[in-house]
């Protein structure tokens, strides 16, 4: 039965036939024909003729162009930083399912000259990052509210504390300087 | 174990009253378990299994990952309070092979190629046996792929069918699976892909063939209740 805007469907549900619509999102398409592939409301699109499925249940949490991540950087080369993405904002409780390292470039640190990475990440600093480019998983730190929001020590590894804007070892009293978030050391991702 | 009764069917009834092609009671409901990314939890008589499914996410150990697709992981495992005689806790060679075959019997439906190098998690749980104890765990892991929102080409349902008595049943509860003459567990995408075919003891070829399609038949009215549970969860606006 041909499905219209905004009926319920259940996987393996016929949505409509390839020379109706394009498949979009949460779709898939067999032997000439769209079906449903996740539980949720048929949407579609005349503009570009697409059927996509608006999901009614969580979904897989996979990167987008704008969303916010939280990740640990795991390496630090020349020009670029790398960042484990643990979660995307907004879907905190579930793991994320393509899990790829993200790479902040030099010139995406912020929206000033940086000389040398090293004065901007340190190594398993926790940070907010803004996708830039989903496919790569190119990230930015440019912004008030994203950068570190967690450091270490690189003496002594223990967890750095705000001085002005600033990072100061409350152990070994050694300063660092880190790209913070305005909120760092606040415990909100 | 209750000894051997003398007949199984007696006045054309099933010892529980069933008729030959009757399903026992069923029971389905989705996303019971908070932690988990999908879950589902059924009963098919006195069967009472737990389906959770976790994921998209790493696999670990590493090696196991694969570039272009998903991997699918399923546990089938007993609860040791499950059965009469208490069973000794962990995996045997029987829960191994049904993992095994359950895994098969889910994996075509995933759509694995959305999540490259992660792999899905499926456990379930026996916390009741009575016979159909793989088909209730393929029914409701199938539910919980759904609501944890893992891109599917349809869902999948599971049913047995016996032989008692010389007579095909749908669904044999515990006394006609041990004192039977066969026992065929399938599993189904409805509308006519088969994705698990089992069986042990004897048929007959046209017995066989019967068996199949009451067997479809049983299939039929699960995907129906599938259905039912998963529209009852998300069938309103908002959660």
């Amino acid at each position: 039965m041909q499905k219209t805007k905004g009926d319920l469907v259940l996987p393996g549900d016929f949505i409509g036939t390839s020379e109706e619509f394009l498949p979009g999102s949460g779709t898939y398409e067999a032997d000439g024909n769209i079906y449903a592939a996740n539980v949720g409301t048929v949407q579609i699109n005349l503009k570009e003729r697409s059927a996509s499925i608006l999901p009614r249940t969580d979904v897989p949490p996979i990167p987008k162009v704008g969303d916010i991540v939280i990740g640990r950087v795991s390496d630090i080369k020349g020009s670029v930083a790398l960042v484990d993405i643990a979660r995307i904002k907004g879907q905190e409780d579930r793991e994320i399912a393509t899990p790829e390292q993200g790479a902040i470039h030099i010139s995406n640190v912020k929206n000033a000259y940086v000389r040398d990475l090293a004065h901007e990440f340190g190594y398993q600093d926790i940070v907010r990052a803004k996708v830039i480019d989903a496919k790569t998983l190119r990230l930015s730190t440019d912004g008030r509210d994203l950068g570190v929001i967690k450091a270490f020590c690189s003496k002594c590894t223990t967890a750095l504390k705000r001085k002005g804007d600033k990072l100061e070892c409350p152990k070994c009293r050694h300063m660092e300087t880190r790209k913070i978030a305005e909120d760092y050391g606040s415990g909100t991702v | 174990m209750k000894d051997k009764p003398e007949k199984l069917i007696v006045k054309g009834k099933r010892l529980d009253g069933r008729k030959m092609d009757e399903l026992r009671p069923i029971k389905i409901e989705v996303g019971v378990l908070k932690r988990a990314d999908g879950s589902c939890y059924m009963e098919l008589g006195e069967n009472k299994v737990m389906a959770a499914v976790y994921g998209p996410r790493e696999v670990h150990p590493r090696h196991l990952q694969e570039a272009t697709k998903a991997i699918i992981r399923y546990r089938y495992n007993m609860a040791s309070f499950s059965v009469e005689e208490r069973k000794r806790p962990g995996p045997d060679r029987r829960s191994v092979e049904i993992s095994k075959v359950s895994r098969d019997a889910i994996e075509p439906v995933i759509i694995k190629e959305c999540f490259p190098k992660a792999a899905v998690d499926i456990f379930v749980e026996v916390l009741q046996a009575d016979a159909g104890t793989r088909t209730a765990g393929i029914n409701a892991a199938s539910v919980a792929l759904a609501d944890a929102g893992i891109p599917m080409k349809g869902l999948v349902s599971s049913c047995a069918v016996g032989k008692i008595d010389g007579q095909i049943v749908l669904d044999p509860m515990k006394e006609e699976d041990n004192y039977g003459e066969a026992d065929m567990p399938i599993a189904m995408v409805m509308p006519d892909k088969i994705t698990l075919l089992q069986m042990d003891g004897c048929f007959t070829q046209d017995e066989f063939k019967q068996a199949f399609e009451l067997a479809k038949k049983g299939c039929e009215q699960i995907y129906e209740m599938q259905r039912q549970a998963l529209i009852e969860k998300y069938g309103v606006e908002g959660k």
